[in-house]
């Protein structure tokens, strides 16, 4: 199960706007995707689920993927929250 | 899929659906219905009507429609009762609290979501967590 973690550089955490962002990047993929944070964890297609996170500034989250496109799913995903959220420091 | 916002403020609903656009992209047909013809605030079915065709046109998937305060639900029921059966059938009104509501029913929107999916993303805005839980 491919994953990464990223850290939240973004001074106003996980927010609406990136959230939306990584929703609408998630559901282009078949596999499986779950954003964790903490000992929480949430699914990557779901807004509701990624907001209720309340993921807070300069913490580290960790993307998930289970299925036939995990790899492209976290690429895309990686590409598309670096802007908003931080550099990767950690490929697997 | 598209969305319409009615609220008794005109203002209100201006920056709602500035906000929705941000969030979700400009995808989502989004139309609104805020304030009485006048400018006063209250809700008009004439201007809910209008907004209702004009997303129905754009949204052949069907249309959710959120609203402000239940006091809006009379002049909604007025436009729902003034549409075609077939228009009516593709439109589903939410109970969700508005802005929530029109936040997560635009972005499952734009992801593609049936109308039933849409809704449902609206009616989860109801026991939605706001303060952080980890503290």
């Amino acid at each position: 199960m491919p994953e990464l973690t990223l850290v939240v550089a973004d001074p106003a955490g996980l927010h609406a706007r990136p959230a939306a962002r990584f929703v609408q990047a998630a559901s282009k993929f078949e596999s499986r995707i779950v954003l964790r944070y903490g000992e929480r964890e949430a699914d990557a297609k779901s807004l509701i689920a990624l907001l209720g996170l309340t993921v807070r500034p300069s913490s580290e989250i960790v993307i998930a993927a289970e299925g036939p496109d995990a790899d492209a799913a976290i690429a895309a995903l990686a590409a598309e929250l670096a802007p908003y959220l931080g550099a990767p420091d950690l490929v697997p | 899929m598209g969305l319409v916002l009615i609220s008794h403020s005109g203002t209100l609903v201006t920056g709602l659906r500035e906000m929705v656009m941000q969030v979700a992209g400009e995808d989502v047909a989004v139309a609104i219905a805020g304030g009485t013809e006048d400018g006063r605030l209250g809700t008009s079915a004439p201007l809910i009507a209008e907004a209702l065709r004009s997303t129905l046109d754009a949204s052949p998937e069907g249309v959710l429609v959120l609203f402000d305060l239940g006091s809006a639900a009379l002049s909604l029921e007025l436009a729902l009762d003034d549409l075609d059966p077939a228009d009516r059938d593709r439109t589903r009104v939410s109970e969700a609290p508005l802005v929530e509501g029109a936040v997560l029913a635009a972005v499952q929107a734009s992801v593609g979501a049936s109308l039933a999916e849409v809704e449902a993303a609206a009616a989860a805005a109801s026991t939605m967590p706001k303060l952080p839980r980890d503290r």
